[in-house]
C-alpha cells in the first residue's frame, strides 16, 4: 500500500525554477492496478522517484506499507520493487548476473536467489535469454531483464515507470499479463502511463496527472460519470483538457 | 546487510564487468609494463651509443690555418682526432651542424711558438647544441695534454722540474653512493611514470562505472536497492585500486626485468623484490588518491565525454614536481614529504638510489597522502549521496 499526500517538487535550472510536481495526491492499494496517466512531462516520473526514495519532496508526506521515506529509507527501498525510467542494464553481464546482482544487493541468500530468478523467468518467458550476455539484446528483452531484476527481492509494492516503453505488441500484451499477474498475487502495483487505452484496458484505479497536479482520480466508471463522457478517452481529453502528449 | 558486504558485493561486480572488457584491460595492463621496458632499454641504449661513438670514434676537425701546425696536428692523430682543411664558411657550417667542432690555428702561431709564447688555437663550437659538448671537450682536452707535454720538455730544457711549476693538483673525489649513481640516470623519468601509472592506473574502471554507468542509464535502478551509497562508491572505488595495483606491479616486475636486460648504467639500478615492494608501497596512496579524485570528477561530470576529458590535465599533475626539481633542484626537507606527488617523488628516489627514510618521513608522508586520499573519498561519497547525481536524464 503507498500512499501520497500533496507532493511537492521543484528543481533549480539555469533559466529559473520548474516546479514539476505541484499538489500530486493519490492511494495505491494491495491488489489493485493504479495507473499514472499523464501527457509528456506532466510529472508522472518525478512523482514515482520521490515515491521510490531516490528523491526528497519539498513538501508533502509519502507512506510505503506505512513507513516514511523522509524517516527509513531503506526499509522502503526493501518493500519496493522498482523499473525506472532509465532502466539501463550491464552489458557485459548475463541477465541471470543482472539479476543476482540485484539480489545480492539486497542480501539475499544464493539459493533463494536462484529460486527467485527461476519463477521471474518462467513468468517474463526469458529462460532461453538468462544466460547470453546482455549486449544486442532487444529492447523487449532488455526491459524483462530490468524488471525481473526489479522484482527479484519478491516486493510487495511494484513501481513502473512507462513499463511498455518501446515494446512490441505482443511483449506489450505480455507484459500486461504479467502486471495482471502481480496484482494477483496481492501486489500494489503502480504504473505510469500516458497511452490512455493501456491505462483504461489495466487499471483499477486511475489518477490523472496534468501540469504537476491531479486533475482527476478514481475507478473507470467513476472518472466516466464525474465527466459526463460516454468512452474512457474523451473523458480523459476532457479533464486534462486537450490530447496533447497522449497517445491513443 | 552491513556496508563492507555491499562493498563487496559491488567490487566483484565491477571487476567481473572490467574483466570481460578484454581490450580495455589489455590497454590497461599491458601498456605501462611494455612502454616500460621500451623506454628504459630504448633510452640507456641511445645514450650509450652516442656516448661511445662521440669519445672513441675518429673525430674529423675542419681546421682553418692547418698548415701553420704540423706538429700538434700530428700530436691530435694520435688522439684519434684529425684535423682536416676547413670549408670556406666554417662558423656557418658549424651553426647548421654539419660540422660538430672546428680549430682555427692562427697566422701568429708559429712565431709566439718559436717565440716561446702560448699560442693561441681557438676551437670553434656552438655551445647551444647538445651534440657538440663531447667531442668540443675531447679537442679541449688533447690541446690541453699536447700543451702541458710541451711546456714540461720546455722547463726540462731549461734544467727546471715540470712539477715546479704546477703548484696544485686539484682533484675531486666523488661521494655519491653506488646506488646514488645508478638512480641519476632514471631519476627524472621514472618517478614520473611511476606515479602517473600509480595516479591513473584505475582510470578505465572508474570512468566506466561512474560517468559510463549513469550515462547507460543502469545508475538509478542501482541507487533505488537498499545498498548503502557510501558502500556502493567504496565499491567502486575499491576495484578501481585492485586494477590499479596490477597495473602498477605489472609495471614494476616490467622494470625489474628491463633492468636485469638492459647493459651499463640502467642495469645497476636497485630493481630488488624488497625495493619493488617498498615502491609499491609508497604508491599506495596516490592510487586511493587517483581514483577517489578520478571517482568524484567523473561523478560529477555530465557526460563520459566530459569526464574523460580531465585525464588531459591529471596526466601533467604529476609531472609538476619532477619539472620543478629539473628547473630548480632543492634539498629534501621534511615538508617535501607532505605535497602530494613532490612526497612520491621523493620517496621514490630514496628508494632508486637506496637510501633510508626515516621514520619521521615515512610518518609525514603517509599521514598527509592518506589523509587527503580520505578527504577525496569522503567528497566522492557525498557526491554520491545527492539527489541530483542519480538522474541520468
Amino acid at each position: 500500500m503507498i500512499v501520497a499526500r500533496d507532493l511537492h517538487k521543484s528543481f533549480r535550472t539555469r533559466t529559473g525554477t520548474v516546479q514539476a510536481v505541484s499538489g500530486v495526491g493519490f492511494e495505491a492499494r494491495d491488489g489493485q492496478i493504479t495507473g499514472l496517466l499523464g501527457p509528456n512531462g506532466a510529472g508522472k516520473t518525478t512523482t514515482l522517484r520521490m515515491l521510490y526514495t531516490l528523491m526528497r519532496p519539498d513538501r508533502g508526506q509519502i507512506e510505503v506499507d506505512g513507513i516514511d521515506p523522509a524517516r527509513d529509507p531503506m526499509a522502503v527501498r526493501r518493500a519496493l520493487g522498482v523499473l525506472p525510467d532509465a532502466r539501463g542494464i550491464y552489458k557485459r553481464l548475463t541477465a541471470r548476473e543482472n539479476i543476482a546482482y540485484f539480489a545480492r544487493l539486497h542480501g539475499m541468500s544464493a539459493a533463494r536467489t536462484a529460486e527467485r530468478i527461476a519463477t521471474l523467468s518462467a513468468a517474463l518467458d526469458m529462460d532461453d535469454i538468462l544466460d547470453r550476455q546482455t549486449e544486442g539484446f532487444s529492447q523487449g528483452q532488455r526491459t524483462k531483464t530490468a524488471i525481473a531484476r526489479a522484482l527479484v527481492h519478491d516486493p510487495r509494492n511494484v513501481i513502473l515507470d512507462e513499463p511498455t516503453n518501446g515494446l512490441d505488441v505482443m511483449t506489450t500484451r505480455a507484459m500486461r499479463q504479467f502486471l495482471f499477474r502481480l496484482r494477483d498475487e496481492g501486489r500494489c502495483v503502480i504504473f505510469s502511463s500516458h497511452i490512455m487505452q493501456e491505462v483504461a484496458a489495466l487499471c483499477d484505479r486511475i489518477v490523472i496527472i496534468a501540469k504537476g497536479q491531479v486533475v482527476a482520480s478514481g475507478t473507470a466508471d467513476e472518472l466516466r460519470a464525474q465527466t459526463g463522457e460516454a468512452s474512457l478517452e474523451d473523458a480523459f481529453v476532457k479533464v486534462i483538457g486537450s490530447g496533447e502528449g497522449l497517445q491513443a | 546487510m552491513n556496508a563492507l558486504t555491499t562493498m563487496w558485493i559491488v567490487m566483484c561486480k565491477e571487476l567481473r564487468d572490467i574483466l570481460r572488457d578484454r581490450r580495455t584491460l589489455v590497454l590497461t595492463l599491458v601498456m605501462g609494463p611494455l612502454l616500460f621496458p621500451a623506454i628504459m632499454l630504448g633510452m640507456g641504449a641511445l645514450t650509450e651509443k652516442k656516448l661511445r661513438t662521440q669519445s672513441e670514434k675518429e673525430l674529423e676537425v675542419p681546421t682553418i690555418g692547418l698548415e701553420r701546425a704540423p706538429n700538434l696536428v700530428a700530436f691530435l692523430a694520435t688522439q684519434g682526432i684529425r684535423a682536416v682543411p676547413a670549408p670556406e664558411d666554417l662558423e656557418q657550417a658549424i651553426r647548421e651542424q654539419r660540422v660538430e667542432v672546428g680549430m682555427h690555428i692562427p697566422e701568429e702561431f708559429a712565431a709566439d711558438w718559436r717565440a716561446g709564447r702560448p699560442a693561441l688555437v681557438e676551437v670553434l663550437v656552438d655551445t647551444t647544441q647538445r651534440d657538440s659538448a663531447i667531442p668540443a671537450s675531447r679537442v679541449q682536452g688533447a690541446l690541453r695534454a699536447y700543451g702541458a707535454q710541451v711546456g714540461a720538455l720546455r722547463l726540462l730544457a731549461r734544467g727546471v722540474d715540470a712539477s715546479v711549476a704546477q703548484a696544485l693538483n686539484p682533484g675531486t673525489r666523488d661521494v655519491a653512493t653506488d646506488a646514488a649513481r645508478r638512480g641519476r640516470v632514471l631519476a627524472f623519468i621514472l618517478p614520473y611514470f611511476m606515479i602517473l601509472t600509480g595516479f591513473l592506473g584505475g582510470m578505465a574502471l572508474v570512468l566506466d562505472a561512474t560517468a559510463g554507468e549513469r550515462e547507460r542509464q543502469s545508475l538509478e535502478p542501482l541507487l533505488a536497492t537498499p545498498a548503502a551509497r557510501g558502500a556502493i562508491v567504496s565499491g567502486k572505488i575499491a576495484a578501481a585500486c585492485i586494477l590499479g595495483l596490477a597495473t602498477l606491479l605489472l609495471s614494476l616486475l616490467a622494470l625489474k626485468s628491463s633492468a636485469l636486460m638492459a647493459t651499463g648504467i640502467t642495469r645497476q639500478m636497485d630493481v630488488s623484490m624488497l625495493a619493488i615492494a617498498k615502491m609499491l608501497f609508497v604508491l599506495l596512496p596516490i592510487l586511493l588518491v587517483g581514483t577517489s579524485l578520478l571517482t568524484l570528477l567523473a561523478a560529477s561530470a555530465k557526460s563520459l565525454k566530459e569526464a574523460q576529458s580531465h585525464i588531459t590535465w591529471l596526466m601533467l599533475l604529476p609531472m609538476i614536481p619532477s619539472l620543478v626539481l629539473m628547473a630548480n633542484p632543492v634539498k629534501t626537507e621534511a615538508w617535501q614529504f607532505a605535497v602530494p606527488f613532490l612526497a612520491q617523488n621523493q620517496m621514490l628516489l630514496r628508494i632508486i638510489r637506496a637510501e633510508a627514510v626515516s621514520p619521521r618521513e615515512w610518518a609525514i608522508y603517509l599521514g598527509c597522502s592518506l589523509g587527503l586520499a580520505l578527504l577525496l573519498w569522503g567528497a566522492a561519497v557525498l557526491r554520491y549521496r545527492q539527489e541530483k547525481l542519480a538522474i541520468s536524464t
